[in-house]
């Protein structure tokens, strides 16, 4: 048995297909046979440019005039000229003959002064990778088409890998580094995949095909484990489903507490596929859209009119009910393709979410656009992140108005009485939430960033997990000054991070007085049932007494308790 | 031989689609076809090529054909052009 940290909670057993991410080496050296090292670069390449083709046949839209482009890339004489070249004419071996002549391309791309033609070198050099591999007759992984229960072992998956992810064949996923706050975990909990993280070279002990049970909860993996261990696991699954057919209960019940207290129970939403799993789960609306998803794999920023189609597909699919749609969200640890982001030492605290937009407000102005244009097919809110002075939120919605206007003259239909809110997740918006409040419509508190800001300790650094806590009295004093900034006001305030979703801190935040919760669709039900039996009085006693305490430790206790 | 010279009307240049789109239309031509920029030479058939010399909006482009099919390839390619390899529709 191995072990690691549950970052996901449940049961999976799978076939283990393990990621990769080897470096390729290169050998040098000359070779006899000339005639056979070209024919063998031509079977590989020709066996990638049919992958290729073959992947492409499940494409539409912009992902597949994408490829397509690609593929014409690929067939371009121009690219393996100089690879064949070097086999042909120096002698060299098939692999330092790719590896070359491949670089040769990808370093004219890269010394264009066009920062979108030197960020194709990228593309380059993923094609190249694939020739090598296949010459080196390794498999690559197609994440999109993976074999029913499949477990997925990988050093660490990136939003690149889990976007693409075919979660419904997906039964659960080990990971060597990352914790409960990084990506993939919440990823993982948002489509109710256990997942363990935290097992050095997993990678290394495990091999592809491996049968594999694993525990979330309580970060056990066992490799084709004993009748024994089978028998405990499977006993583990039928609690687990048996908790869930119990919580499936309160699919219609609306979370009302047993005093009468009535709070609103939403899910975040990162990719268009999460709004089914979140129109099972009769969650009221969406708290968070995380508008990336929209800018991710693009190479190019989006048009207004190709955002317009995806924000309308979700508003009309979610029909009466709310969608709050942060807008672009970009920096700190999250970076796209189409957008060009100068490195920084300290990318948390520099250039990024709205920071960015009010800087480049073509780009800012065609998501707004299409924003507003979606209002009439749905009931769409605004929301803005990294606000930390009020006059961002007045620029924000200087050039919000400034789209209306536009949009009025042209004769465009939006929704007038839009609603437009802010994140409170720097400590500066907190704390001046009375001020913020009277010139927005509603507050969604990120605790994620809050607490980081907070206590000036980023989250997924396990060096300083300590710190980084949700129960740290000064992180719950300043959502306690959002709320109630919030209420004089008469404006709804919410939370969409981790800890609305967090079992043992939603009596705190209704004690505290929180409107709306908002969370991962597999934690909504939970959040439903607890609401539902808590007591609004008895919450609130509670909130002052821990508004009372000083230290983490004993927050943490008497919330646990 | 033939010849045309154009200004390149696409926005974002010629980045990977529309190059691409080039690519694969002078392809159906036998003539040789050559694009002409600052004095460069850049196979018309070759989507790198085409990539490689980074092309911006409003670059004079001259269109060079050379061949059996030449009058035809001259009048496709200038359409294509024109039509901004479909971009912006």
């Amino acid at each position: 048995m191995l072990k690691g940290r549950g970052v996901s909670v449940g049961i999976g057993f799978g076939n283990v297909v393990i990621l990769r991410d080897e470096e390729i080496k290169i050998t040098k050296n000359k070779v006899k046979d000339v005639e056979h090292e070209l024919e063998y670069f031509n079977k590989c390449y020709n066996d990638v440019l049919r992958e290729t083709e073959e992947m492409i046949k499940d494409l539409s839209g912009t992902e597949l005039e994408i490829m397509q482009a690609y593929l014409i890339m690929m067939q371009d004489p121009t690219l393996t000229n100089q690879t064949i070249n070097l086999i042909q004419n120096e002698q060299y071996n098939v692999i330092y003959a790719t590896e070359e002549g491949f670089n040769s391309i990808i370093d004219l791309f890269k010394n264009m002064d066009d920062t979108y033609m030197s960020e194709r070198s990228f593309d380059i050099k993923k094609k190249k990778n694939r020739v090598l591999n296949r010459l080196l007759n390794r498999k690559t992984i197609n994440l999109g088409k993976l074999e029913k229960n499949t477990i997925i072992v990988a050093k660490e998956l990136k939003t690149s890998d889990t976007a693409k992810l075919n979660y419904s064949n997906v039964s659960g996923i080990i990971t060597e580094i990352g914790g409960s706050n990084s990506h993939v975990s919440i990823m993982a909990r948002n489509h109710a995949i256990p997942a363990v993280a935290r097992i050095s070279d997993i990678t290394k002990i495990l091999r592809d095909g491996d049968f594999i049970g694993l525990d979330g909860q309580t970060g056990e993996v066992f490799v084709n484990p004993s009748e024994d261990e089978y028998q405990m696991l499977l006993k583990k699954k039928e609690t687990f489903d048996t908790e869930k057919v119990e919580l499936e209960k309160y699919r219609d019940i609306d979370p009302i507490t047993a005093d009468g207290y009535r709070a609103e129970v939403m899910a975040n939403a990162g990719v268009p596929d999460d709004i089914d799993l979140i129109k099972t789960t009769n969650a009221e609306g969406i708290g968070l859209l995380r508008s990336e998803f929209i800018y991710m794999d693009s190479p190019t920023i989006p048009t207004e009119e190709e955002q317009f189609k995806q924000y309308k597909s979700v508003v009309m699919q979610m029909g009466e009910k709310e969608v709050i749609v942060r807008t672009l969200d970009i920096g700190g640890d999250k970076e796209l393709k189409s957008f060009d982001l100068p490195k920084e030492t300290n990318p948390f605290l520099g250039y990024r979410a709205i920071r960015i937009c009010l800087d480049r407000i073509t780009v800012f102005k065609a998501q707004l656009r299409a924003l507003l244009r979606a209002s009439v097919f749905g009931n769409l809110s605004i929301m803005f992140p990294m606000i930390a002075t009020i006059e961002e939120l007045r620029e924000a919605k200087d050039i919000l108005e400034d789209c209306k206007k536009e949009l009025r003259s042209e004769n465009i239909d939006f929704n007038e009485n839009i609603k437009v809110g802010i994140m409170i997740e720097i400590p500066s918006a907190a704390l001046t939430a009375n001020e913020l409040a009277r010139e927005c419509d509603f507050f969604s508190i990120g605790t994620n960033d809050l607490i980081q800001y907070t206590v000036a300790a980023e989250r997924g650094n396990e060096k300083v997990a300590n710190i980084y806590n949700k129960y740290n009295p000064g992180v719950i004093r300043l959502i306690k000054m959002a709320i109630d900034g919030a209420h004089q006001a008469g404006i709804k305030c919410g939370m969409c991070g981790e800890a609305a979703g967090d079992a043992h801190y939603i009596p705190l935040l209704l004690g505290l007085g929180l409107d709306e919760f908002s969370m991962n669709a597999s934690s909504v039900l939970r959040a439903k049932k607890i609401i539902t039996n808590m007591n609004k009085k008895d919450c609130e006693i509670l909130a002052n007494e821990i508004l009372k305490m000083s230290s983490s430790t004993e927050i943490e206790k008497t919330l646990k308790k | 031989m033939k010849s045309k010279k154009i200004i390149l009307e696409n926005e974002s240049g010629l980045h990977a689609r529309p190059a691409a789109e080039l690519a694969k239309l002078a392809a159906k031509y036998a003539c040789n076809i050559e694009l002409v920029v600052n004095e460069k030479k850049i196979n018309a058939k070759s989507v790198i090529a085409i990539m490689a010399a980074g092309i911006k909006e409003s670059t004079q482009i001259e269109i060079i054909c050379d061949g059996q099919d030449e009058d035809e390839a001259l009048i496709a390619i200038e359409e294509g052009f024109k039509n901004k390899f479909g971009e912006d529709k």
